[in-house]
């Protein structure tokens, strides 16, 4: 009959992943609040957190992109190859997974 | 004019585009002559009253002290008539009246000044990105008073956010692939594309959801870069609002907790710095996160950290224009239904085509010409415009949201498992790819300078 809930109903809705969800959803958001309020994790030296920065601020990010930072060994056409055949295979794989 | 010029000039994705790229060209004239300073409004960081330390205090300007510049109301005032003309104009050739667009613009721009205020302040601003305080300022109104009739002209998300994204183009080095040999490219390129496999099917077949848009928009932002790849994905699966909102709600929470803990793990492990800070640069969603939780373990793990998320962050365009194309031909179609190609070159979004562009400009072109602290000056120019049709969007998406939305679209707790499961494999996989390349015992341990 509409407008009566019956207990197939409830117990649907109040499945265990939901249930479950609800409880990690408060534990993750009150450690999240937790380390906020108690400012865990911050580099003082660092005028950025995970919210507010940019490649910019990143110190040396400049000496990063003049490619010193590490020294490649192969020309740079070998990644790229690399790079692209790798997301072939991946592409494919999609389509496959998603039949 | 034909057909294909109206559309050049009349779609909100081409829109996007020009008005993506005539800010870039602006940037780049700006910053490379020196003839004029194009720099939007940018709050300093401020306190209510917190002890800040270290090289951070420095930087920390009372609110009071802003609000009372001179440049800082012309910044104000120049960020405010750029965009808002670019967008009048934009709305305008989209079929909006400039007497409805332009006092709603405003009422939306004034609205993102205070997110910006919002999200300068100093714990704030370490912990939350500016997209949650926009949705949190947006939703706030739309869910008490409601959303002004008058406002709802400038409400125009997808057009912030596709202007935003080419304006990121520019940021994406694509000669970045490089930048770490084949440990970058294994771990970030090998893994990321997997792990939105994994999530695809276990979105999909296990937690068996329909909402495909939603599941790519979340496996994007857990493998790539967190809110960036989101919004990409988002826009190019052309999902719901409600979906990205919840995406990025998950993703920035998780962040908070990621940064913090996963370095004091590393640490308790007795992980090696580049290993750490390696699979840190894989697994921490947003880029600001992974540079501090790399520091904690030591320069070369930040170093290693930094360079891996670059990496991912390359990605971002291609796993954008893959979705484009995927939900193009396949998720979009009708059952026996055949797309062909100008069928799916209807349906690609065009602004990923302007990402693209920019970002090749940036690498192949300026990079090269101008170099590096050029482009470092320059991003830092775009950046901020970037940022502000980010917030304009994430406001807009608020004001347009209404938290039952929200609660439907959890469907027992199903986005959060998949959040979380993926996560979870997304981490297993890379601390496996690090081990393979970078613990020495199969390849080379590589040097950081």
């Amino acid at each position: 009959m509409k407008g009566l809930v019956t207990a197939e109903d409830a117990r649907r809705r109040l499945s265990v992943g939901s249930v479950a969800a609800v409880l990690v959803g408060a534990l993750v958001l009150a450690a999240a609040v937790y380390i906020m309020i108690h400012g865990l994790g911050l580099n003082p030296d660092l005028d950025f957190g995970a919210g507010a920065y940019y490649y910019a601020d990143i110190p040396d990010y400049q000496k990063t992109l003049n490619w010193d930072t590490f020294t490649a060994r192969l020309p740079f056409w070998v990644y790229l190859l690399l790079f692209l055949a790798w997301g072939a295979l991946m592409w494919r794989l999609w389509k496959r997974i998603d039949r | 004019m034909t057909k294909n010029s109206s559309k050049l000039l009349h779609t909100e994705d081409w829109l996007a585009v020009w008005i993506g790229f005539i800010i870039i060209a602006a940037g780049l004239v700006a910053v490379l002559t020196g003839w004029f300073d194009f720099s939007a409004l940018k709050f300093k960081t401020w306190t209510w009253g917190e002890t800040v330390t270290g090289a951070a205090a420095a930087k920390v300007v009372p609110l009071g002290q802003q609000l009372a510049s001179g440049a800082f109301w012309l910044k104000g005032l120049l960020t405010l008539c750029v965009l808002g003309v670019m967008f009048a104009v934009g709305a305008k050739l989209t079929g909006e009246k400039f007497s409805k667009f332009i006092p709603a613009f405003i009422g939306v721009f004034l609205l993102s000044v205070v997110v910006r205020l919002i999200s300068a302040e100093f714990t704030l601003n370490r912990y939350l990105e500016w997209a949650f305080w926009a949705l949190i300022v947006g939703m706030l109104i739309s869910n008490t008073i409601g959303t002004p009739k008058w406002l709802k002209p400038a409400v125009r998300t997808e057009f912030y956010i596709k202007t935003g994204l080419v304006i990121m183009g520019f940021s994406v080095l694509f000669s970045n692939i490089a930048k770490f040999g084949l440990y970058g490219l294994g771990i970030a390129w090998v893994v990321t594309p997997v792990v939105i496999l994994f999530m695809w099917w276990f979105g999909t077949r296990v937690l068996k959801m329909d909402n495909k848009p939603l599941i790519i928009t979340m496996a994007s932002a857990t493998s790539v870069c967190g809110t960036s790849a989101a919004i990409a994905s988002g826009a190019a699966s052309g999902c719901k609002k409600d979906d990205l909102t919840m995406t990025i709600s998950i993703s920035i929470i998780f962040t908070v907790l990621m940064m913090v803990l996963e370095p004091v793990i590393i640490k308790a492990c007795g992980m090696t710095p580049i290993m750490g800070g390696a699979l840190i640069g894989g697994t921490v969603d947003s880029t600001g996160a992974v540079a501090v939780a790399g520091s904690v373990l030591g320069g070369e793990a930040e170093k290693a950290a930094v360079l891996v998320k670059m990496i991912q962050n390359i990605l971002i365009g291609f796993i954008a224009f893959f979705v484009a194309l995927f939900f193009a031909t396949r998720v979009d179609k009708k059952n026996g239904q055949k797309v062909g190609a100008g069928e799916i070159w209807t349906r690609f979004p065009k602004f990923i085509i302007g990402f693209f562009v920019a970002s090749l400009i940036a690498s192949f072109v300026v990079l090269p010409l101008a170099g590096a602290d050029q482009v470092k000056a320059v991003n830092g120019v775009l950046d901020q415009y970037k940022n502000w049709c980010f917030v304009l969007a994430f406001v807009s998406i608020g004001l347009d949201t209404n938290f039952r939305d929200i609660a439907r679209q959890m469907k027992g707790g199903k986005p959060l498992w998949l959040y979380i499961v993926g996560q979870v494999f997304n981490i297993v996989l890379t601390f496996a790819m690090v081990w393979f390349l970078l613990s020495g015992a199969v390849f080379p341990i590589p040097t950081l300078d």
